[in-house]
């Protein structure tokens, strides 16, 4: 497998096949003497903010800590990920990881005291 | 049977959903300022965005993903960023110009001054994406959008000199004003081959959950779609270019455009320019929003869909919720929606390279078309639109500062 080509940035979905995000950042295993290991794939802003410039993710990271938010990124074991064609699954439950924090958090303070919502 | 209606309603759809504020804007200045001679330009616009809706839909069709999904896949986080951030100021600037438009529409028909209309107008868009679905946002506005053919009829009914209007389908060097022809032929462009409509087509077609044997119905609609929607724009034009050339009115103000159709269907006409202008730029208000909010969360990999319950996609819904705020605070503090309006045409024109380019890719890339790739006419054809995008992304900036009375 490319891991560029047919595993980062690719849709990511959960067990019921909902939406969760995407593998903003890959993270290798280095041992001395052993080729590198995949170990986990990451989810999260200051990933995707480390990839435009190492400057801007640790100002996004600083910012996040200010606003007690946690700035590390959630990262999902190999052990849970399948990779597709089009998407990435993983044994997880969406809901119940850090990766939708943010729509939990919506849908909770905001979208969910709109009346129809 | 069933392919018939669907091909059917898939053109009333794009015939009432293509006008917008930008092409009506666009036309009318034409008209007015230089007779019948920029119809090539809407013509050259309409075959643009003819071929990049049918490689749009196709896309969708058959790779089932939409584009910025590919975009961040393909080209990577960085390319995807830096595609979100133009495309975003941009359409914030569309959205803007088209909220001003039913204000303006609203401010004709009441007489009361178009930033009181922000709010309710934004309310209005907003509410209807909230508890709509895809379909009534996609077929309902856009079949209200039907009287925009009001224009086609007055244009015919006026006895434009069929001649000359035929003739100028052909590019023309101006014979004065050089720089303000040019601007307003590259405002024209960029209402014309608006990135937020394949965008937003593509979009559709996986709303609307269309597969590889959708290709063959996707290029009639395109095709026909489009061709007819600019043919709304060209009558347009030759009104202004029937009314206000010959008495010299330049066309400065949306308070005239009323005048284009009340010499044809009277009093009648004023009601059907407010009607028309009202619903085109109402569609185009939610299908802005909804593009803008579909791209990000297709791009950051949200759960997206209209069809779904606000609850259930809690980022897409503050999307495009915010999206709406956003858009309205221009016509609430009383920006002069005509400016607006082309100026962010010419923004579109000067962007177009950055998403056309990355879209010729996609449509060459087995992994994702197949044996749908483009042929060499299709590249062809997309290549030299690029051409023309970066020219017009060189000259925009000069012309609007030069050009842009």
């Amino acid at each position: 497998m490319d891991l560029i080509r047919d595993c980062l940035d690719k849709q990511i979905e959960d067990n019921s096949k909902r939406r969760m995000g995407r593998v903003d950042g890959i993270i290798l295993e280095l041992e001395t003497g052993r080729p590198p290991r995949v170990a986990y794939l990451e989810l999260g802003v200051t990933t995707l903010m480390n990839r435009l410039s190492k400057r801007l993710g640790k100002l996004v990271a600083r910012l996040l800590s200010r606003l007690e938010i946690s700035p590390d990124p959630y990262r999902i074991a190999l052990g849970k990920v399948k990779v597709g064609l089009n998407t990435v699954h993983v044994d997880v439950e969406a809901e119940k990881t850090p990766a939708l924090e943010w729509e939990l958090w919506l849908r909770k303070k905001v979208i969910g005291r709109i009346p129809g919502a | 049977m069933k392919k018939i209606v669907e091909i059917a309603l898939g053109i009333v759809t794009s015939v009432g959903g293509f006008l917008e504020i930008g092409s009506i804007a666009t036309a009318a200045q034409a008209g007015a300022d230089f007779s019948f001679q920029l119809i090539w330009a809407i013509v050259l616009g309409g075959l643009s965005i003819i071929f990049l809706v049918e490689q749009a839909g196709r896309f969708s069709a058959v790779s089932g993903r939409t584009i910025p999904d590919a975009i961040r896949e393909r080209f990577g986080f960085n390319y995807f960023a830096f595609l979100f951030l133009v495309l975003t100021l941009v359409c914030l600037l569309v959205l803007s110009a088209e909220i001003g438009g039913v204000c303006i529409a609203l401010e004709l028909a009441t007489g009361v001054k178009f930033p009181f209309w922000a709010i309710p107008v934004a309310f209005v868009i907003w509410l209807v994406i909230w508890k709509g679905t895809f379909g009534v946002i996609e077929k309902g506005v856009s079949m209200l959008g039907l009287v925009t053919l009001c224009f086609v009829v007055g244009a015919w009914i006026i006895h434009p000199p069929w001649g000359q209007v035929i003739k100028s389908a052909a590019p023309s060097i101006p014979q004065h004003d050089g720089a303000h022809y040019w601007f307003v032929a590259v405002s024209i462009l960029g209402a014309s081959i608006s990135p937020y409509l394949f965008f937003f087509y593509a979009a559709g077609a996986i709303e609307d959950e269309w597969k590889e044997t959708h290709v063959g119905i996707n290029r009639v609609i395109a095709t026909a779609g489009m061709s007819f929607g600019s043919v709304i724009s060209i009558a347009v034009l030759i009104l202004a270019a029937m009314i206000f050339a010959p008495q010299g009115i330049k066309f400065e103000h949306y308070s005239q455009l009323p005048a284009l159709l009340m010499p044809v269907f009277g009093y009648w006409g004023f009601w059907l320019v407010v009607a028309s202008v009202g619903i085109a730029c109402l569609g185009a208000a939610m299908e802005i929003t909804l593009q803008m909010a579909y791209f990000a969360a297709q791009g950051f990999g949200w759960n997206w869909s209209e069809n779904q319950r606000p609850l259930d996609e809690a980022r897409f819904s503050a999307a495009y919720t915010l999206i709406i705020i956003l858009g309205a605070i221009a016509s609430l503090i009383g920006i002069d929606p005509l400016g607006l309006t082309i100026f962010s045409m010419v923004a579109t024109a000067a962007t177009l390279p950055v998403s056309i380019v990355p879209f010729l890719f996609l449509m060459n890339d087995y992994s994702y078309v197949r044996g749908y790739r483009n042929g060499w006419f299709s590249n062809a054809v997309v290549i030299v639109l690029i051409g023309l995008a970066f020219v017009l992304a060189v000259v925009a900036i000069p012309l609007q500062i030069f050009g842009g009375s």
